[in-house]
């Protein structure tokens, strides 16, 4: 039991220097999530099963959509492809879907000079 | 996707005759069209006076250091009450935290006695079989009052910070790729919500009987309602709550958690027996009055995590 | 009987080695493959099997009482949410794939047809 909460708390170890250092958004999240899964677990080792629910429907669940949504308004979701910085403005994730839907006025100037 | 063009390439282009126009680079009309000579620009003169006075009004009462002299006053001092009223406010908190036993003192009977009397007597005071939440409900209710405020006082600020009205069109429409109407998740939503639902129920009811409790349960039925919001879009989810049921519920639950306090308080302040049978531990009806507060807890809890999500994506409801 | 138990007990253990493999196998893809939808394929077969070996085998260990009902349940919810929440990523990634021809080979409804016509007459 000391070994397995010992693997635990050096996983939170992990997860909490990366989620700092790590270059994406959204791998930082996602690794957020993680942490918020694993301190579930450690609260139920420690014997308060409370904290445990609480934990892991507010941190692994409200906190991290909450994270992701956010991500989603300030598009700083990128591909793995781009450049790793989120490029503030107007960008969509992707580009205009083939059925030809344009949403804003910088992809109808995209479609414009690629026409 | 995109290819590097050439500098005349892109000259020919209607795009580039578009950027001209918008930076006033190249006039539109010359060249194309007949104009007519145009009259130089008068105006009467009371007209430009009233101008000039409505200017001055504008300019007395708008934020603006230079003009507003009012303005620099009220700066000042306001600027010397703020560093005042902090200073005292932490003198304030300092001494009342120097006035705590210090942590870990053998003879004070913070650190010996009132975790051994709250496992003892835990059960027989509160009548709950969880002593967790025995201890935030029962005798230590007034800070979980204090928190429940805190979760209000959250929403406001959210809602302060996040609404958008309805008069101004959304600029971006960010939720192109979102699926609408996905048979897949709609199926699964139809399945799973309920269950959801029913077990953050019975998780807020048993909060005296086993782990969970008021947060825990009502984390639970927000997150159920979140998963509904998602598979069924807006406006069947506005069907049932709208920003007038969240208001009304937080505000009743709320005032019901404060009313039920207000007897407990009275009652013990002036040594009376309360009303509110204990009853049997082990029974659902149990444990007086933290029934009652578990459900006012996560009724505020469920609304709060659903108008973050709400505020969040849409900035209304 | 103490035999029963321990029949039961040997049982339980190997399916939960069994899942903790299955665990291991797919971790083992989702870091090894290069395209967003392979990655994702083996992360959401291998977490539905892994979880049903090894809550089956927390089921046989405990035998039949009112916990095996819950973790019974638990594995249904799980079965339900998990594979939904990769369908919606995996359509997600396919709404905005920018490199679409490299990614799938998509055929015509002729050339199919045209195959199924080779196809058959090859076989008869």
């Amino acid at each position: 039991m000391q070994i397995l909460m010992g693997l635990l708390l050096g996983f939170l170890l992990v997860c909490a220097v990366s989620v700092s250092a790590s270059k994406s958004l959204l791998n930082s999240v996602c690794i957020y999530m993680s942490y918020s899964l694993v301190m579930s677990i450690i609260w139920i080792l420690l014997e308060s099963p409370d904290l445990a629910i609480t934990e892991a429907a507010v941190g692994a669940g409200i906190t991290s959509i909450l994270f992701f949504v956010t991500l989603k308004k300030i598009h700083a979701i990128v591909s793995e492809d781009d450049d790793l910085e989120p490029e503030g403005g107007a960008d969509t994730e992707g580009t205009v879907p083939t059925e030809g839907v344009v949403s804003t006025e910088k992809d109808a100037a995209k479609e414009a000079s690629r026409a | 996707m995109s290819r590097k063009r050439t500098r005349e390439e892109y000259e020919k282009t209607r795009s580039f005759r578009l950027k001209q126009w918008v930076d006033g680079s190249r006039d539109p009309f010359l060249d194309r069209i007949e104009m007519k000579p145009k009259k130089p620009f008068t105006e009467p003169q009371e007209v430009k006076e009233r101008r000039e006075v409505d200017r001055e009004r504008m300019l007395s009462r708008v934020y603006d250091m230079n003009r507003n002299a009012r303005l620099r006053e009220f700066h000042r001092l306001y600027q010397v009450f703020a560093v005042l009223f902090c200073v005292i406010l932490v003198v304030m908190l300092l001494t009342a935290v120097s006035w705590l036993p210090t942590v870990g003192a053998e003879d004070r009977p913070v650190n010996n006695e009132v975790a051994a009397r709250y496992i003892e007597n835990g059960l027989q005071e509160t009548g709950a079989v969880n002593i967790v939440t025995g201890m935030i409900l029962d005798y230590r209710a007034f800070d979980t009052l204090g928190e429940s405020h805190v979760l209000f006082t959250a929403t406001c600020t959210v809602l302060i910070l996040l609404r958008q009205d309805k008069k101004r069109k959304r600029k971006t429409n960010d939720r192109m790729y979102e699926p609408k109407n996905d048979v897949i998740l709609q199926t699964a939503a139809r399945v799973l919500v309920p269950p959801i639902v029913i077990f953050g129920i019975y998780v807020i009811l048993c909060g005296h009987l086993g782990p969970g409790g008021g947060f825990s349960g009502g984390a639970i039925i927000g997150a159920g309602l979140i998963l509904y919001l998602c598979a069924f879009g807006f406006e069947k989810t506005e069907r049932f709550f709208t920003a007038r049921t969240y208001k009304v519920m937080s505000f009743c639950a709320l005032a019901c958690y404060s009313l039920s306090k207000c007897y407990s308080f009275y009652t013990g302040a002036n040594g009376i027996e309360s009303a509110i049978p204990l009853g049997t531990p082990g029974a659902i009806l149990s444990s007086g009055l933290i029934f009652v507060l578990n459900i006012c807890v996560g009724v505020v809890v469920a609304g709060t995590m659903y108008t973050f999500y709400c505020m969040f994506r849409k900035g209304g409801y | 009987m103490a035999a029963w138990e321990w029949i039961r007990f040997v049982i339980g253990g190997f399916l939960l080695l069994c899942g903790l493999g299955i665990f291991a196998i797919e971790m083992a893809g989702v870091y090894r493959f290069r395209y967003v939808l392979n990655r994702m394929h083996a992360a959401a077969m291998g977490d539905t099997l892994g979880i049903g070996f090894s809550i089956v085998g927390l089921i046989v260990m405990n035998g039949v009482n009112f916990t095996s009902l819950k973790l019974f349940l638990v594995v249904a919810f799980l079965w339900f949410s998990s594979p939904t929440s990769s369908h919606l990523i995996a359509r997600l990634e396919y709404d905005t794939d920018e490199e679409r021809e490299s990614h799938y080979r998509q055929k015509e409804l002729k050339d199919l047809e045209t195959e199924l016509k080779t196809g058959e007459k090859e076989e008869s």
